[in-house]
């Protein structure tokens, strides 16, 4: 704003209303107020705003009073004003005189009014200052305070902190008030002094703890010495002991063939008990039960005989160790695999699609996978004959199967028709009855086969050996039929119930199928080998002979005619085998279907007849014939011999042959053929016939030697 | 479980010989109880089995009910002829007779009521009884067979009162005579003999084979069966199955069957034969072969007819022979089902 107009002219030249002139009056205030304007412009160049003259004057007037002064001035001016109208509007001479007059009260009431404008707003400025004083007095108390309460927050926070504080002692855990004082020493505890004073007193406290600390880590310095003697004395007995085992093996060594030479096999057995334990559990239960059967047996004999070496039962372990401790050591190594596998299947799923049966191969044969070791089972039998049964554990099926091999003393002359007699497949089929080995006696299984498409295990067994009920069983494995998921968990006592009767069965089979071998060898030459215990069972002369013995296959045997009975009576399984015998004598030809149940010699052969003399009889037309059945297969006690009665089959052939001598001669003459009887009669008989079907005298009587009727 | 296996091996080596021994049976008589409703029938391994036929005939018969009720031991030898009379079931074997009481049969475990032996001489065998005849006339019992002789037995007091000697052979079967107190014997050695009972005497003899016309040289002359009807007689066996005029002594009808016969009997106006094969042939009186129906046993030894007034319901035909099985034709026409052992 500039400070300075030309008021001076203004005022007086202009004659402005009073609402206008009120307007400017700030404006004008400042540049100019007092009537002295010329002196006093002067001076307010020199000092400028530093003073106003009316602000002295201004103290000394009363703002009240010059209200008064201006409402006054104010009705003057509007009297004069209303007066020089009224001139005016009259108008004469003398009025323009008049007028002039009240124009100078006027001017005089303006000057007035001027000065009080002033005067306002110095007192204004003056009120403005005053206030502004005020507040700046204010704010710095202001300030202050909030300075203050500020250090007040402060200092409360580090109060609080401090009485917050903890001290690391309360951490430590100090003995009880009795305690310490029953046990510390009266220079630490001081209890006059700490009795009443509790800092006293855990300081105190914390004094005999420390003291007890200092005591326990001087002993554990003592023991950590004492430790450290102690591994060195051991280091000296270890080092004692691991020099001592080379020289007990040396011992050991040479002790060997005294051990042999005594027939005491401790450390053969002991390693046989090392690799035992890397053995599967099925056949480790075998292992372990055919061992102690085995033990039992020898002490059983030579509790009875004098002391014999040859163990009738011997028990090994094959197969590769490593590879069995392979399987189980790294667990983890097992997922991996299975991962790998999974990742494997992916892929291949993936990459050769068309090689889907090499896959499946691949499956199948990780499905049938043998544990590596084998439990191989050597069973001797009396005439020095050997059964080996290696039994395997297939991991995945969890079943055991049993390969099987027979040994003889003496080199046998393999007959052609007993060609299946000893073959591993057959030779231990139907132990118990039914058990064929053909399928898997895990019901589990056969979900396992349906997903890599194995129909049944049969194609498989010639190569993994016969899955035998009684094999599972001798591996405690027993597998319930009812609930095929169940878990299956190798059992002691099964196998142990079921070792002495399986072992006795399979002597016996043994020995039935080495017998029949060498019966065997001499019927292919057309003699029936009798044996002279057996003699008392026939005459001692027998015309009719035995001219052919040939094996037949099943089917070829499911054709013949005249054996029909046997099929329809179920007696004629796949199972069994089947011979064909032929027995002459003269013209009259007897052919004999025989079946031979695998438990031979408890389950008889079974014979079918056809005659071919003067047409053909079977047992369908031929009441004689049937008889001649009935006595061979259902009076065969008779005909057992001494116990095993492994000579049956012979006895049933030759009795066979006695039944043709008996039959051809007592058949009634015909008195209208000419010429002699074809076959005279030489046997001594009570009666021809008998009974309402007309048998012939076919029991023989021993000692009197004549043949009556049954 | 332990206990299981040892059981089984055994159980394997019965279960064949039971089979044998039902494949090798062979049922030789039959007899219908009193009441009609049961048949009994006797093998050769000596036991007896009663079969309830009205339980077999009945609408709501099961396979159980073709079973035998009861199965026992009767005899050591095979049980070769059976009888009834109104409350005994008479059973013959090997040299002995059994009576048993029909009411107490049916009854596990039930005892012989009497056992008898005909006064034989003494031999190095027994002979067996090969037929059994009532004579309810004068309540007696006529035993036949080994010993070829003809024994006849007082049922009332159980003594043997007369022995008809004639037979150079064993008897193999017998046939009363109804109107006359006489009875027929026929025999291995090929003749059928006539007795009159009064006197104990021969009264007439046929050697069948004789007869150009019936006789069969390569069949023996034994005669197997026989059965009378007054005057007419026909008798089968080696020679062909032959109807007789027993008067006058000659074959009016010889019946044109091969197999030998073992089983004869009349039946209103035909006659029923059986023996080897499988059939049971039924013949016009004038040698017309009019049915043969075939059954399931491979030869047959006896028929029996059921003709209890007692029992309408279970008028049938049965059959047994060689098989473990009694054929039960509920007409002549067709076998209806087999009974078995």
């Amino acid at each position: 704003m500039p400070p300075v107009l030309k008021p001076t002219t203004t005022p007086v030249g202009t004659t402005m209303s009073s609402e206008s002139s009120k307007k400017r009056k700030p404006k004008v205030i400042r540049s100019d107020g007092a009537p002295p304007e010329g002196k006093r412009n002067r001076s307010d160049t020199e000092q400028e705003g530093k003073y106003y003259s009316e602000e002295a004057e201004m103290d000394l007037r009363d703002p009240g009073r010059d209200y008064e002064l201006y409402k006054y001035t104010c009705q003057e001016l509007q009297r004069l004003m209303a007066e020089i109208q009224d001139l005016k509007s009259r108008g004469g001479k003398d009025v323009a005189i008049e007028i002039e007059e009240r124009r100078i009260q006027s001017c005089v009431h303006f000057m007035t009014l001027k000065k009080l404008n002033r005067l306002a707003h110095i007192r204004l400025k003056k009120g403005r200052d005053q206030t502004h004083e005020a507040k700046q007095k204010v704010d710095a108390y202001h300030l202050q305070l909030q300075n203050l309460l500020y250090e007040v927050m402060h200092l409360q926070k580090e109060i609080t902190k401090c009485l917050e504080f903890k001290s690391k002692h309360e951490e430590i855990d100090l003995v009880s008030l009795e305690e310490f004082y029953e046990e510390a020493p009266p220079d630490i505890s001081k209890a006059e002094v700490t009795m009443g004073d509790p800092h006293q007193q855990t300081l105190a406290r914390l004094d005999w703890e420390l003291e007890q600390r200092k005591r326990l880590a001087e002993k554990y310095c003592e023991c950590l010495s004492n430790k450290e003697k102690i591994l060195k004395e051991i280091e000296v007995k270890k080092e004692y002991l691991s020099s001592l085992q080379p020289r007990l093996n040396s011992i050991m060594q040479a002790s060997l063939p005294v051990q042999e030479y005594l027939f005491m096999p401790f450390d053969q057995a002991h390693k046989q008990y090392e690799t035992a334990r890397h053995l599967p559990p099925p056949l480790y239960v075998l292992f372990v039960q055919a061992t102690a059967y085995g033990q039992a047996c020898a002490h059983m004999k030579s509790s009875s005989q004098p002391p014999r070496q040859d163990k009738t039962l011997s028990v090994a372990i094959e197969g590769s160790v490593d590879e069995a401790k392979a399987l189980f050591k790294p667990p983890e190594d097992s997922q991996d695999d299975e991962s790998d596998s999974d990742a494997e299947e992916e892929q291949t799923t993936k990459r050769r699609r068309p090689t889907l049966g090499v896959q499946l191969d691949d499956k199948r044969k990780e499905m049938l996978k043998r544990h590596p070791l084998s439990v191989m089972l050597d069973l001797k039998c009396k005439d020095d004959s050997v059964l080996h049964l290696t039994f395997f554990y297939l991991m995945n099926l969890n079943i055991m199967t049993v390969k099987a091999k027979v040994t003889t003393a003496t080199e046998l002359i393999t007959p052609i028709s007993a060609g299946d007699l000893l073959s591993p497949d057959s030779v231990l089929s139907c132990l118990y009855p039914g058990d064929h080995g053909k399928k898997t006696p895990n019901p589990a299984n056969q979900y396992q086969f349906d997903k890599v498409g194995i129909l049944t295990l049969s194609d498989y067994v010639l190569e993994l050996g016969h899955p035998y009920l009684w094999v599972q069983k001798l591996g405690g494995l027993h597998f319930p039929k009812e609930q095929p998921q169940q878990t299956v968990i190798a059992d002691h006592s099964l196998s142990a119930s079921h070792m002495e009767t399986t072992m006795k069965l399979l002597k016996t089979r043994v020995q039935s199928r080495l017998a029949l071998h060498k019966q065997f060898a001499s019927l292919e030459h057309g003699i029936v080998p009798v044996t002279s215990d057996c003699q008392y069972l026939f005459p001692a002369k027998v015309v009719s002979r035995l001219v052919k013995w040939v094996t037949v296959a099943h089917e070829d045997y499911m054709e013949l005619h005249f054996t029909k009975d046997i099929v329809d009576a179920g007696l004629a399984g796949d199972t069994n085998l089947y011979y064909m015998a032929l027995v002459e004598r003269g013209t009259a030809k007897l052919q004999a279907a025989v079946v031979l149940n695998p438990g031979y010699s408890s389950i008889p052969p079974i014979f079918q007849l056809c005659l071919n003399w003067k047409g053909e009889k079977t047992n369908s037309n031929d009441d004689n014939i049937r008889a001649m059945e009935s006595e061979v297969n259902v009076c065969y006690k008779e005909l057992c011999g001494p116990w095993p009665s492994h000579q049956l089959l012979t006895n049933q052939l030759q009795r066979l042959c006695v039944l043709l001598d008996v039959y051809l001669e007592t058949e009634s003459h015909d008195d209208s053929v000419e010429g002699p009887k074809e076959f005279p009669q030489e046997k001594m008989c009570l009666r021809l016939f008998r009974g309402p079907s007309r048998m012939k005298p076919f029991k023989y009587n021993h000692p009197q030697g004549f043949f009556s009727h049954r | 479980m332990e206990r299981a296996v040892p059981l089984a091996v055994p159980l394997g080596q019965a279960e064949v010989f039971q089979a044998l021994q039902r494949l090798h049976m062979t049922i030789f008589s039959q007899s219908v109880s009193p009441c009609g409703k049961f048949l009994a029938a006797g093998n050769n391994y000596g036991q007896i089995a009663i079969f309830s036929l009205s339980a077999a005939l009945s609408s709501e018969a099961k396979e159980e009910s073709k079973k035998p009720v009861v199965t026992f031991q009767a005899h050591d030898g095979p049980v070769y002829s059976m009888v009834s009379t109104d409350r005994h079931l008479l059973s013959a074997g090997d040299g002995e007779v059994k009576a048993w009481l029909w009411v107490e049969m049916l009854k596990k475990g039930c005892k012989e009521l009497w056992c008898r032996q005909p006064p034989y001489r003494t031999s190095l065998e027994v002979p067996e009884i090969n037929a059994l005849l009532l004579v309810p006339k004068e309540n007696s019992l006529i035993l036949a067979g080994g010993d070829c002789q003809l024994h006849t037995m007082d049922l009332e007091t159980g003594t043997f009162t007369r022995v008809l000697r004639g037979h150079t052979d064993y008897i193999h079967c017998l046939a009363l005579r109804e109107r006359s107190p006489e009875v027929l014997s026929g025999g291995e050695d090929g003749a059928v003999r006539l007795w009159d009972l009064r006197t104990a005497k021969e009264v007439q003899t046929i050697e069948v084979y004789k007869h150009e016309e019936c006789s069969r040289p390569h069949n023996g002359r034994w005669i197997g069966c026989l059965a009378t009807d007054s005057d007419w007689m026909v008798c089968g066996g080696g020679p062909a199955l032959t109807l007789w005029h027993l008067r006058s002594s000659t074959p009016t009808t010889i019946f044109p069957m091969r197999a030998p016969q073992k089983h004869v009997t009349f039946y209103q106006d035909l006659i029923l034969s059986a023996g080897q094969g499988r059939c049971v042939n039924q013949w016009q009186l004038s040698g017309e072969l009019k049915a043969q129906v075939p059954g399931s046993s491979p030869g047959l030894l006896s028929l029996s007819l059921n003709q209890q007034p007692a029992a309408p319901e279970c008028k049938v035909l049965t059959a047994a022979g060689n098989s473990c099985r009694v054929d039960v034709f509920t007409n002549l026409g067709y076998r209806a089902f087999s009974l078995s052992f």
